[in-house]
């Protein structure tokens, strides 16, 4: 059964790849969402048994795959109740992003290749979390990493498209060396990169011995796990190695909610997990990964406050709402963070196919300030944006009923203060301040995009299409450039098709329930986790004991954000500009994201791109084109300039040339 | 001495040498007409030779049951190995002729007659446990192999080439008459058995200049480097069924007798011949790669690509062990398929007229006016450059894999780095029928033998070839068993 | 010294013969010859080329035939005697080998004969 959730999609992956133009758009587009919906339809059955209770870990066996000397390790899959969620969230959202594909790619050319670069990133995906290695995990983690840099690129006549592609590629390179090098140093030092055997050593090895790394003694746990995290943070965007996600968004929306939302950025969060016995033997470590976490959480908040471009707004909510995860995780909360991770993947995926919704009615313009007035006219959209909007800002009452992300995000703030140490409660303030910033930005895109006046004539998307419809619709009219006067420019934006609506639909049921019904299971059953990752009973019982302004804090903030999501955005929309007259420097450090792509450009990019080119121009071309392939190429030519003038059909100098041959080889024999 | 019993052991010399006979006259008899039926009668000949050859080679024949007449000849496994090479190749050369002379009207009865001889004469060679053997097997061969070369009177280039290679050949001849008379002399003996126990205490001068002659005459026949300067001229000026024959027969006769000289009356001396072999080898690889670059005729470029793999072949013998010998007999087996492949498509390459096509520049763009020939014609040049799945790599693969077995690490390298050189023009070819604009020069129609011959080449050479590998290396590993046993 | 002298008499009375019927060819025909030079008398004969010239000419192949046909046949006779010789000495299977060996060469040859004649190589006209 585990083997065909796997290779499901892989096989879909391979006929609509490889078949592509020959088996035509439907086809491939059958096949893929078919291989999903197949996969999707086994996996709950496998998450519920875990729920239940009656489901057991195992492992099943695939294949040999690599047996030399003292290195060996097997294709296999592993299913617990960690990888039972990531199973269900992975196949869910993939499968619903493939449906939502057919209406939101309706009019691209090149779909088939689309739907088979889905179907393989979801094959990769699965293949990571079910990895019982950390040779497969990384085969899986490489694998996602392919099929999101295929589809960040997927338009690649778009030069921007393109740039994004390989900044994705880069950045999760330098991350990928960390983790490549924490495999390495796990083998080293544990002799076997079995998952459950390194797991089970890696308690004694707390604090047991250290290690030589870049010319200094450190703490082995310490340094194994930083590289893993290094890992983690590039694959999870985490603040430093972030700079790849928002500008991802060049891909088609579909990929943005499946890949850079709700599964592939989460890789990170669940290796953590997966690996969390490891953690806890690197204390040092954890707290690195606390700091990083909320660090991320709040720097990501505030930069998305000041975005116009709605996907770039979700993409740093997201970075925020990863810095969440990796925070719960740092101070000992995995269940909270894995239960973030899994409501999260539903309204983070609502939002986004939601954003993608609002995008296709309104003719691929992204920039909020020609939005406007959408309610009206997109309502289905409206509704489930809302409900996507609730559940990330948590809104809920304590004890009664709350949307997903009350529960998660309340869970982890809990735990970030009832671990008591400094580290968990500046994770704690930090957090608590970007939540207020979500509830703002996450409003203030609502209200931008669905209330106020339309601001649609702005947009040169929505002028080329009335322009187009003017053509097609009435050239008796002349050029028809009307001033309509209401600022729609005469645009009529429509509701998507159903084959969009339907997954948002379905979506916005998991943003709304997800929290309320899974809670008990994800945060207080050490049974359902089994230890599949490591459960800290003690943190559980404080976070329960917090204060009640602990509990009530999220709440409050979170009406504050949206009071002033609304005073600023419905009461008084001037009120943004005079706020940024005022404050014209803080605007500007946090709308150009705190400069770090510029920091990187000065200090990396620009250093590397000197530095390749004094190796082509002086390496490459100097040195190894002139000695290497043009040298040698000019040496053959000169020989075979030389072969041929010997060769002049004259019979003496044959002859003559045969005799010193013989001359010459009578005289080595007998000089030796 | 058992005469019975070694005149069993040459039947199969024996009836070859009466139906050239047999043939000649019928040829003189009934005139030029017949020759057509001759040129079958000759095929019908060599096949029914190999069934007689083939026995000792899968029953791995070898000892004093394989001797006759007193060590003079040889009826091992290691001669049928290259005898049924031998017939094969002949029998290719004798069933493309009659289309290719019958069109410049020179289609004689002796062409297929003379072919028997020199494929007799090449038995002889393989055969040889003699240094008078050796010598008549030899010149038997080669003074066919002259008439052969010139066989289109009236083409001056084939004259020409008839004329080198005679000159050339008797200096060869000369060469290789005067190691063996050296060799007789510091030894006493002309077996080879006799050779090998006269120098087991050690090599005088003199016996040390005898092999080197010997080895330096075997060369020419070869065409190693320095002593190929004939082949390029040779083969492109004779017919071009000739030089289907020169390029496959002769070769495995003359390494066949090579490695019985060297390994067998020579192979306790190892140290006197290996740095030689190892320089002809390497020389002939860069040589044949260089002086095929900028060739604009293909047999032209055919030859030097000839002598490129006789260096990869004698790697096998610089290794001077079994595994090395049963290397070569894989490599010259899969040559002679690439050989006669090359060949045969070149021969089948005609314009509108009939006309033999040669020049390099006129395939351009064959792929599109005759995709099935340009296909078989890649897969040869594919091969030939040593690159998998094709079944030259194999060839390659186990003639390094001695060399480096050898602990001739040096040599394997520096073979595989020169093989890159090969890598270029071959692919020139097969990017000139493929990418460039096609001329559409080339029109004519082959008959179905020259298909049949080119399907069985290229089907050999293709990937499907490696589902030999076993049987063919356990046949070269019994004939190399052989020809080191009777050392 | 007598003795290995005496061996060599027959040589010394071999060249003291050659040089006696040498001179007396040379000689006799200056006095009983008669003389009537004659620039035709000096010019190449048999093979029907001239002394001095161009050697790049065209010239009858049919001269070239009848001297390699006469070479072989000649050193077929010169195998014949060192055959007859020891064939006399040899004993049962062995001279039957010895026997049907010739007979084989022999008839190789004859085997040529008869093509070159039935080629009609041998035609001069």
């Amino acid at each position: 059964m585990i083997q065909a959730i796997v290779f499901a999609p892989l096989l879909a992956a391979l006929i609509a790849g490889l078949g592509n133009r020959m088996i035509g758009n439907t086809a491939a587009k059958a096949v893929t969402t078919a291989g999903l919906f197949l996969s999707c339809a086994l996996s709950w059955p496998i998450f519920i048994g875990f729920v239940t209770g009656s489901a057991e870990a195992g492992v099943t066996p695939v294949l040999q795959w690599v047996q030399s000397g003292t290195l060996s390790f097997d294709w296999a899959l592993r299913v617990d109740a960690l990888t039972a969620v990531m199973l269900v969230v992975i196949t869910t959202v993939s499968a619903l992003v493939h449906l939502y594909s057919w209406g939101y790619m309706e009019e691209d050319l090149d779909q088939p290749r689309f739907f088979a670069y889905l179907s393989l990133f979801t094959f990769a995906m699965l293949m990571l979390v079910t990895a019982d290695n950390l040779v497969q995990m990384f085969f899986g983690w490489e694998g996602v990493g392919l099929a999101s840099y295929l589809l960040i690129g997927f338009w690649f006549k778009k030069p921007s498209a393109c740039a994004a592609a390989i900044k994705a590629f880069v950045v999760n390179r330098v991350g990928d060396l960390g983790f490549m090098l924490g495999i390495f140093g796990t083998w080293l030092v544990f002799q076997t990169t079995s998952i459950p055997e390194i797991l089970a050593a890696a308690p004694a090895m707390k604090g047991a011995s250290t290690i030589g790394f870049l010319g200094a003694r450190v703490d082995t746990m310490t340094v194994l796990c930083i590289l893993l995290f290094i890992g983690a943070m590039g694959k999870s965007a985490q603040l430093g190695l972030h700079t790849w996600l928002p500008d991802a968004m060049e891909g088609p929306t579909p990929v943005s909610a499946l890949i850079h939302a709700a599964t592939m950025v989460t890789a990170g969060v669940f290796m953590v997990c997966r690996l969390s016995p490891m953690f806890e033997a690197a204390p040092v470590a954890l707290a690195f990964v606390t700091v990083i976490g909320a660090l991320t959480c709040f720097f990501a908040a505030t930069v998305g406050t000041c975005q116009w471009d709605i996907k770039r707004v979700i993409a740093y909510s997201t970075c925020s709402q990863l810095g969440y995860m990796f925070f719960a995780a740092g101070v000992g909360a995995y269940g909270a963070a894995m239960f973030h991770l899994f409501t999260h993947a539903f309204f983070k995926a609502l939002l986004f196919l939601g954003a993608g919704s609002v995008i296709h009615a309104m003719h691929h313009e992204q920039d909020m300030r020609y939005y406007g007035d959408l309610r009206r006219h997109i309502p289905i959209t409206f509704w489930v944006m809302t409900a996507g909007t609730l559940a990330i800002t948590g809104v809920g009452v304590i004890g009664v009923f709350g949307f997903a992300g009350f529960y998660s995000k309340d869970a982890i703030l809990e735990a970030a203060f009832g671990s008591g140490t400094e580290l968990g409660t500046l994770a704690f303030m930090l957090g608590s301040f970007a939540a207020l910033l979500t509830s703002f930005y996450s409003w203030r895109l609502v209200f931008l995009t669905f209330f106020g006046k339309p601001r649609w004539a702005g947009s040169e998307h929505i002028q080329h299409a009335v322009h187009d419809e003017h053509h097609h619709a009435d050239d008796a009219h002349g050029h028809g450039h009307a001033d309509h006067g209401d600022g729609t420019a005469g645009y009529h934006p429509h509701e998507s098709p159903w084959s969009m609506l339907v997954p948002i639909l379905v979506l916005s049921v998991g943003a709304v329930f997800a929290g309320f019904v899974f809670n008990d299971t994800f945060i207080n059953r050490e049974s359902f986790w089994n230890g599949a990752i490591f459960y800290n009973e003690h943190l559980i019982h404080a976070m329960h004991h917090v204060p009640l302004w602990v509990k009530l804090t999220p709440g409050m903030v979170m009406l504050i954000g949206l009071f002033i999501a609304w005073n600023n955005y419905i009461r008084n929309p001037a009120l943004p500009a005079a706020f940024v007259n005022n404050f014209r420097q803080l605007h500007a450090f946090v709308y150009n994201k705190w400069y770090f792509d510029e920091l990187y450009n000065f200090l990396f990019v620009r250093p590397a791109f000197w530095l390749g080119r004094q190796f082509w121009k002086i390496g490459d071309i100097g040195i190894i084109d002139r000695f290497g392939p043009n040298g040698a190429a000019w040496v053959v030519a000169r020989g075979s300039g030389y072969a041929q003038k010997v060769q002049s059909g004259y019979l003496y100098s044959y002859a003559l040339i045969m005799l010193l041959g013989l001359v010459a080889a009578i005289s080595w024999v007998m000089v030796k | 001495m058992d005469f019975t019993a070694s005149l069993a052991l040459i039947a199969p010399e024996i009836l070859l040498s009466v139906s050239g006979l047999v043939l000649l006259l019928a040829g003189a008899w009934m005139g030029d007409g017949a020759s057509r039926l001759v040129s079958y009668a000759a095929v019908a000949v060599l096949a029914v030779c190999a069934f007689m050859v083939a026995p000792a080679l899968c029953s791995g024949a070898m000892g004093p049951d394989t001797v006759a007449f007193g060590g003079q000849f040889r009826a091992d496994a290691f001669a049928s190995f290259a005898k049924l090479l031998i017939y094969a190749a002949g029998g290719a050369a004798l069933l493309v002729a009659p289309a290719f002379f019958e069109r410049h009207g020179a289609m004689r009865a002796e062409y297929p007659v003379l072919v028997l001889f020199a494929v007799l004469g090449m038995g002889l060679m393989v055969s040889a446990g003699d240094l008078l053997t050796l010598y008549i097997g030899l010149e038997l061969n080669s003074l066919s192999a002259y008439v052969l070369a010139a066989f289109l009177r009236t083409d001056e280039r084939s004259a020409e080439a008839g004329l080198k290679y005679f000159v050339l050949g008797a200096l060869a001849s000369g060469i290789l008459l005067f190691g063996m008379s050296l060799t007789y002399g510091f030894t006493g003996t002309t077996t080879f058995e006799g050779i090998r126990t006269a120098l087991s205490g050690g090599l005088s001068t003199g016996a040390l200049f005898g092999v080197i002659f010997m080895l330096a005459g075997l060369a020419f026949k070869i065409a190693a480097v320095p002593f190929h300067m004939w082949t390029p001229d040779v083969y492109e000026g004779a017919p071009t069924p000739v030089t289907t024959f020169f390029a496959t027969a002769p070769k495995v006769a003359a390494v066949g007798l090579t490695m019985r000289v060297a390994m067998d009356a020579f192979g306790k001396q190892e140290s006197a011949w290996q740095q030689v072999i190892i320089f002809a080898a390497l020389a002939s690889i860069v040589v044949g790669a260089l002086g095929a670059i900028g060739q604009v005729n293909i047999k032209r470029l055919l030859a030097y690509s000839s002598i490129n793999n006789v260096g990869f072949i004698l790697i096998g013998l610089a290794a001077a062990t079994q595994a090395g010998a049963s290397a070569m007999l894989v490599y010259l087996s899969i040559y002679v398929a690439m050989s006669v492949g090359g060949f045969v498509a070149v021969l089948m390459l005609k314009d509108a007229d009939g006309e033999a096509v040669e020049a390099i520049a006129d395939i351009a763009g064959l792929s599109r006016t005759q995709p099935l020939l340009a296909l078989c014609l890649a897969a040869v040049m594919f091969s030939l450059a040593g690159i998998p799945p094709l079944f030259g790599f194999w060839g390659k693969f186990v003639v390094f894999q001695a060399a480096v077995q050898a602990d001739m690490i040096a040599l394997a390298a520096i073979g595989i780095a020169a093989s890159v050189i090969g890598a270029f023009y071959y692919l020139k070819i097969v990017k000139i029928m493929y990418f460039d604009e096609p001329v559409n020069k080339v029109h004519g129609k082959s008959d179905w033998i020259h298909w049949a011959l080119l399907a069985v080449s290229a089907i050999f050479i293709s990937p499907l070839g490696y589902l030999l590998t076993r049987w063919l290396g356990s046949l070269a590993d019994k004939a190399a068993a052989a020809l080191l046993f009777a050392a | 010294m007598e003795a290995l002298l005496l061996e060599y008499l027959p040589i010394l009375i071999f060249i003291g013969l050659a040089a006696v019927l040498g001179g007396a060819l040379i000689v006799i025909p200056l006095i009983v010859a008669p003389s009537k030079p004659d620039p035709e008398k000096l010019s190449a004969y048999e093979c029907g080329f001239p002394a001095f010239g161009d050697a790049r000419m065209k010239f009858d192949v049919r001269f070239y035939l009848v001297a390699i046909l006469f070479i072989i046949f000649d050193l077929e006779v010169a195998f014949l005697f060192p055959w007859a010789i020891t064939l006399t000495g040899l004993e049962g299977g062995n001279a039957v080998f010895a026997f049907w060996s010739m007979m084989a060469f022999l008839g190789v040859l004859t085997v040529g004969f008869i093509y070159e004649w039935k080629k009609g190589a041998l035609e001069w006209e």
